[in-house]
């Protein structure tokens, strides 16, 4: 019997590929030859009007780097001024930091574990997780003023004194009971496990020569998390999520158990914020705001793996040249490799897997 | 092989378990738009300005341009206005209003026929047009 080579588009309009990615696929039968990715839909050219606009008007538009996960993205922006500035900033703005943070990166897990299930033709836990990740996004609209857009921290410290600690209190405790009940849909179910166990092996090699990080780097037996050596975190007691398992199901379960880790990093979070004082911080002015000439450097690690802003000032008032550096666009490269090898209908399991999200890639 | 079908067959009886067990609780979504949730009083919706004193800071701090104001000879402010379609709401300009004079309401629902009901137009900065 003879095959022919086909040439597959899937995307950049498919209801699973999130956001618009067009995966250029080589198959021979089912089997998939080659992969190309193709991205760029969503391109909004965040990286150049950085040049045009002063930090303070760009601020509140590095949330939308990642909508996932926005926070992540203005504290970047903040930490680069700060040192800039040379402005250390209060304690308790850290930890109001860390738990705005922590809680973003359970909202952003919660909302892959809906999507991948939702991928592998699973629909309920996706209301489930959408119901949970609800009461975080409430939270944050209570703080910050929107669900998604946050704006909320700011040169030298964040726009106001943090409230409502009894709502997180109770996000802390219900959560943990629901992802149990994820764990009981999910984790054991034979039909998810043979449709993730051993698929999509990244082994340690590839992943560091790929320059993945995050979740899908740790599931893989490589224990790197720059969360330990950020100086945010400091004086927080949490451990990293390492798996070795290297396919889809153990970058699913590392992403649970890195959800009840943070629930671990909140409680400590919150056991300070309910003895602190009233917030007391000194805003850099915006106005007329420069950065000293020179090179800045700043990074996170973010809920698809480490993040991270340069910034190359001339003593203006915009940068010269910014430049983010977001983990998805490094798993999204890595389909070129992973997928060689695979069926097709393993194809959307395995890039699901990785939580790749578009905006960010083509930022 | 038996232990392993008994444990399969015991997590999918789990997992169904968990989801039929959904079905008697309260429903969790409203119907919108008959029913509304209660916004919060942070709510960043459509922006209103009351007693500009015209010092520019909001223009200088709007990402979007959305903001234009024009001052008499006296320097009284006569014309402010705000273009929707351009504004995103990020609140720029109520944080760092000297005078507190921007506030971001609660109103979300900004669809119009027209697009010139799309610039919010405050003659002398105080009321609405
Ligand atoms: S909310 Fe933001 S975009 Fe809208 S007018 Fe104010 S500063 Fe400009
Ligand atoms: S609204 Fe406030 S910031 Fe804007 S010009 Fe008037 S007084 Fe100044």
């Amino acid at each position: 019997m003879t095959t022919t080579r086909l040439k597959l588009n899937l995307g950049p309009q498919h209801p699973s590929t999130h956001g618009v990615l067009r995966l250029l696929l080589e198959l021979e039968g089912e089997k998939i030859l080659s992969c190309e990715p193709d991205i760029g839909y969503l391109h909004r050219g965040m990286e150049k009007m950085a040049e045009k606009l002063s930090y303070i008007q760009y601020l509140p538009l590095v949330d939308r780097i990642d909508y996932l996960a926005g926070f992540f993205y203005s504290e970047l922006l903040c930490r680069i001024v700060e040192s800039a500035c040379g402005i250390e900033i209060p304690d308790k703005v850290k930890v109001i930091r860390v738990l705005m943070l922590e809680l973003n990166r359970i909202a952003s897990h919660l909302l892959w574990v809906g999507a991948f299930l939702m991928d592998l033709g699973a629909t309920s836990p996706y209301f489930y997780v959408f119901r949970e990740r609800e009461m975080i996004l409430r939270y944050f609209e209570k703080i910050t003023g929107q669900r998604m857009m946050y704006n909320y921290f700011i040169f030298g410290g964040v726009r106001k004194d943090i409230e409502f600690l009894e709502d997180v209190e109770e996000i802390i405790s219900v959560l943990p009971s629901k992802i149990d009940d994820y764990e009981k849909i999910i984790t054991d179910n034979p039909i998810f496990i043979r449709r993730t166990e051993n698929k999509g092996i990244l082994s340690p090699d590839t992943a560091v020569n790929f320059a993945i990080t995050g979740v899908n780097l740790r599931a893989s037996g490589v224990d790197y998390d720059c969360r330990h050596t950020d100086e945010l975190y400091r004086g927080f007691d949490f451990k990293s999520i390492i798996l070795d398992g290297k396919d889809a199901w153990s970058r699913y379960k590392a992403r649970i158990l890195e959800m009840r880790e943070s629930i671990n990093i909140i409680k400590q979070a919150l056991d300070y914020l309910k003895k602190s004082n009233p917030l007391e911080q000194r805003l850099i002015p915006p106005i007329n705001l420069k950065l000293p000439e020179g090179d800045y450097y700043a990074e996170i690690e973010a809920p698809r793996g480490l993040a991270s802003c340069y910034v190359r000032s001339d003593g203006e008032d915009k940068p010269y040249r910014l430049k983010w550096r977001t983990g998805s666009y490094y798993s999204v490269n890595l389909l070129r490799r992973i997928l060689k090898g695979e069926y097709l209908n393993d194809a959307i399991a395995i890039a699901g897997s990785l939580d790749i999200i578009l905006p960010e890639v083509d930022k | 092989m038996c232990i392993k079908v008994f444990n399969s067959v015991k997590a999918l009886w789990e997992g169904m378990w968990t989801v039929f067990k959904h079905l008697f609780k309260r429903a969790v979504t409203l119907e919108y738009p008959e029913k509304r949730r209660k916004l919060n009083d942070a709510f960043r919706g459509k922006p209103l300005v009351e007693g500009c004193i015209g010092c520019g800071i909001c223009k200088r701090v709007c990402p979007a341009g959305a903001i234009e104001y024009e001052k008499n000879e006296d320097g009284k402010v006569v014309f402010y206005k705000f273009d929707l379609k351009k504004c995103i709401f990020c609140g720029n300009c109520a944080f760092y209003c000297p005078k507190g004079a921007i506030k971001m309401t609660d109103e979300y629902e900004l669809a119009v026929q027209d697009k010139d009901g799309l610039n919010l137009v405050y003659k002398g900065g105080a009321e609405n047009d």
